[in-house]
């Protein structure tokens, strides 16, 4: 093939720019396909226009010779005046003829391509064979590929193998979780879900009504114990709330307080006042219309009428009997639900142990009271009374302005790098607060609000 | 004022015991000062509050509404 011809023809193209060379070297360009249609474009036509042009050009491609002399009319003048003007210039143009045509240029890229690359002259060579490495390589892709269709098969089908022989494997913990609580799955959205929730809930409310200590616990948790131990006297209750818990387990999304609130909404008032018993019984249970109708006659009956068809009702009579005096005078309050949170802050409070863990004595109540009966007389023009409940909600503010503002205090003399409070961490607190601005001072507000005592010992720490 | 203002000792102890930290010596006053403008303030949002409510006398609830952030 043309693979030992070619590279020699292209060394005799560079070196030598004789003819019969080029015949060689047509030979050999003719067979390489990028040379030889570089010859067939128009413009090497126009290269092509002289004798002279004929040569340099018949060098190359062969069939410039026969086209040779058309070509474009700028382009024979011009040859023709570079002829007339130099007549030995053939076998110069030779050399400037690439300079000029720009085809003459891309012979001469070819040509210093050629001389210096053999790798190219190589190229075509290594045409068939690189032809046959990707056949082989195709084979090799096309063996590959079924390589990785296996693979890519193979975990499918592992996977799919798995899942098949893994569902038995996986299925039981599905089933197990499923058998664990079959009437959770059956039950997941219909009415029966709730009821596991809420007896589950009503352990925590019990947990609940002990840690608030607030509703006559021990009734209650006797009742709840009653509702979970027997369902036979409270069964009317307990369809009724259930059916009411589910709303409220899926809206509120289960939190306990929402939930131990909501208990005790319906829980106390049902012992307690039949009469509302009645319309949470009649909207839900179509069963507990007999004993409900029996409430409607006689309310405070309706508790007793299951229980004295039940077979364990005695005992748990007693809880239910003994409940109501107790819950209605509560109820209220807990409905109300502002007392059982202000109480327990109080109490946490009262303990007064700061962050820190140094205990926290109390600002005396005669000073809370001397202060705020002293603003609040200066405000309300006539003599306003505190009572106790907002003294002790004062005491409690000033108990959080003291923790805030002996933190902030403490930010302040770290940030100045101090381990003591400073003056000047106070001052700067008042002018965080806007106490202290352009137009006060802290000696001005202590001139009015401090005795001179005070003033003075303040002015001894504050020099300017 | 014949009667002490307000125990000293106490504040400094209070400040000391929320802060961990030492408080100067004369700090106190100041910062019972800060305490007497919060007094300040808060009975007078009390009493707005109590007045715009209807009530005479400043109530606890009135309080907590106040101090309720």
């Amino acid at each position: 093939m043309a693979t030992t011809a070619t590279p020699n023809a292209r060394r005799r193209i560079s070196p030598g720019i004789s003819t019969p060379s080029g015949d060689t070297t047509l030979t050999g360009l003719q067979r390489l396909p990028s040379h030889t249609r570089y010859p067939l474009t128009p413009s090497r036509l126009i290269t092509a226009a002289t004798p002279s042009a004929q040569r340099s050009a018949s060098r190359f491609t062969p069939r410039a010779r026969g086209v040779g002399a058309p070509a474009t009319p700028y382009g024979l003048h011009a040859r023709q005046q570079r002829a007339a003007n130099t007549p030995g210039r053939d076998r110069r143009r030779s050399g400037r003829m690439q300079r000029e045509t720009t085809f003459d240029i891309l012979r001469n890229l070819g040509r210093a391509l050629a001389s210096t690359s053999k790798v190219i002259k190589s190229s075509p060579q290594e045409k068939p064979e690189p032809v046959e490495e990707p056949k082989d390589e195709f084979e090799e892709l096309d063996n590959e590929p079924e390589m990785e269709r296996p693979r890519l098969s193979l975990p499918i089908q592992e996977s799919e193998e798995e899942d098949e022989d893994a569902s038995p494997e996986m299925r039981p913990p599905r089933m197990s979780l499923a058998l664990g609580e079959e009437d959770m799955d059956i039950t997941y959205r219909s009415v029966e879900y709730p009821r596991d929730t809420s007896i589950r809930d009503r352990d925590r409310l019990s947990m609940m009504s002990r840690a608030t200590g607030r509703i006559s616990e021990d009734f209650g948790e006797t009742r709840y114990d009653s509702d979970d131990a027997d369902e036979t006297g409270v069964i009317g209750e307990e369809g009724g709330e259930d059916t009411m818990m589910s709303g409220a387990d899926f809206d509120r999304g289960g939190e306990t307080e929402d939930l131990g609130r909501f208990h005790f909404d319906l829980n106390f008032p049902s012992p307690a006042a039949a009469p509302l018993e009645d319309p949470i019984d009649d909207n839900v249970n179509d069963f507990d219309d007999f004993q409900l109708s029996a409430a409607d006659v006689q309310p405070l009956e309706t508790v007793e009428a299951p229980s004295d068809d039940d077979d364990a009702g005695g005992g748990f009579d007693f809880g239910l009997d003994l409940a109501p005096p107790a819950s209605p005078s509560e109820s209220p309050g807990i409905v109300g639900g502002g007392l059982r949170d202000e109480n327990v802050p109080t109490e946490t409070k009262e303990k007064k142990i700061s962050r820190h863990g140094i205990p926290v004595p109390n600002l005396p109540a005669g000073v809370v009271k001397k202060l705020a009966t002293r603003f609040a007389h200066s405000k309300g023009g006539s003599k306003t009374k505190i009572n106790k409940a907002a003294l002790a909600a004062i005491e409690q503010a000033s108990a959080w302005y003291f923790e805030q503002a002996s933190q902030d205090l403490a930010a302040y003399s770290k940030h100045a790098g101090r381990k003591t409070i400073d003056e000047s961490d106070v001052t700067a607190l008042l002018r965080r607060q806007r106490h202290i601005n352009s137009s006060t001072t802290v000696f001005s507000l202590a001139q009015k609000h401090l005795p001179k005592e005070l003033q003075q010992d303040m002015r001894l720490a504050m020099p300017p | 004022m014949a009667q002490k203002l307000y125990p000293r000792g106490t504040v400094k102890r209070i400040v000391k015991a929320h802060s961990n930290r030492n408080v100067s010596k004369n700090a106190d006053i100041l910062i019972f000062l800060d305490y007497m403008l919060f007094m300040q303030e808060l009975m007078r949002e009390a009493s707005i509050k109590s007045r715009k409510s209807g009530e005479k006398n400043i109530s606890a609830n009135t309080v907590r509404k106040v101090t309720e952030p």
